[in-house]
């Protein structure tokens, strides 16, 4: 991204715009869906605040209409999520050593807040500071969806049908920016050959299976010293 | 499940979504500037971005020619705005415009 001038607030702002069009009609959607299980309608924006993962409390949804057992519900999420895993490798250096805002930070790091984390030069000046503002403004963006959807679930007539284009254009802008400060590109038709392959082989476990591909490809290229080569 | 029983499901679920995120910041602590932490905060972010990309496509759900059409020339909007203007905004309210409409003004 782009620095302009402007406090680390607005910034924040400006480049979690994107995220908002995304996360409150998706939040909608889960607060609409939880309503279904006949909870007063405060769970749902509570789910968020709580779980603060998106595929995760969709499939609550399910776990809770079928009364799974807590450990059930801890493993799932487990595996699920487990892609998270991968996330903070690239944005370790960035988050702050110690505190309340480096564990808010670990806890909210989403897809889409390690997107626009990662399109950022490292070592900004304010880094702290933008970092929880961006974190915390996507965390709103979504517990709000998630209200919406749940107390307004009969009233609302909003069409939310082809927002979900947002989040795609969003990874897509994100990946333009990162590619223009990427040394070696070819690692980008690894990722994209991986992601062909797991989508014809295992789609239902796409995200962990090909991120873990590209992990492995960049450490064999490391192990192979291909960096001194 | 009553009420005090979902807010502990919630927990349970919020703690395990918390492990899977904070478990390379414990498992690395001891590593201050390594190699490999550079090349995993350099590489692996655009790598990932194809993946999320990728994955974004598939939750469009492509099902019939036209829907197929729309979503190729709405990425391409994203692309080609992107290339030329570089504001983040616009190309990505244009391209969501676009499939907007087109799903919902023509029904694609």
């Amino acid at each position: 991204m782009k620095r302009v001038t402007g406090s680390d607030f607005l910034e924040a702002l400006r480049d979690s715009a994107p995220v908002m069009f995304g996360y409150i009609p998706l939040g909608t959607a889960f607060g609409v869906l939880f309503q279904s299980l006949g909870y007063h309608w405060i769970y749902a924006p509570l789910a968020g605040v709580l779980i603060y993962a998106g595929s995760a409390q969709f499939m609550a949804i399910g776990l809770l209409a079928a009364s799974v057992s807590y450990a059930e519900a801890f493993f799932a999420t487990l595996v699920l999520n487990s892609r998270h895993i991968f996330y903070g490798l690239s944005v370790m250096s960035r988050y702050p050593a110690r505190g309340l805002s480096r564990w808010y930070l670990i806890f909210g790091l989403t897809d889409e807040t390690y997107s626009l984390i990662t399109a950022r030069p490292p070592e900004s000046p304010g880094n702290v500071r933008y970092l929880v503002y961006l974190t915390g403004m996507n965390q709103s963006y979504w517990v709000i969806g998630c209200a919406l959807g749940a107390s307004l679930q009969s009233l609302f007539a909003f069409d939310s049908r082809g927002f979900e284009f947002c989040l795609v254009a969003l990874f897509l802008v994100l990946l333009i920016e990162q590619v223009r400060t990427m040394s070696k590109r070819w690692l980008l038709a690894v990722a994209l050959s991986a992601s062909v392959l797991v989508y014809l082989l295992i789609p239902k476990q796409f995200l962990l299976v090909a991120i873990g591909l590209c992990l492995v490809t960049l450490v064999v290229y490391v192990r192979t010293g291909g960096e001194h080569g | 499940m009553d009420n005090a029983q979902l807010f502990g499901f919630f927990v349970v679920m919020g703690i395990a979504t918390f492990i899977t995120r904070a478990l390379p910041f414990v498992a690395l602590a001891q590593v201050k500037s390594h190699y490999i932490l550079d090349l995993f905060g350099k590489s692996l972010p655009p790598m990932i971005m194809v993946v999320l990309v990728c994955f974004g496509l598939m939750s469009l759900e492509i099902e019939s020619v036209a829907r197929g059409g729309l979503s190729a020339l709405a990425f391409l909007i994203v692309i080609i705005l992107h290339a030329y203007f570089r504001h983040p905004l616009l190309s990505i309210l244009a391209g969501t415009g676009v499939y907007v409409t087109g799903i919902q003004g023509f029904g694609l």
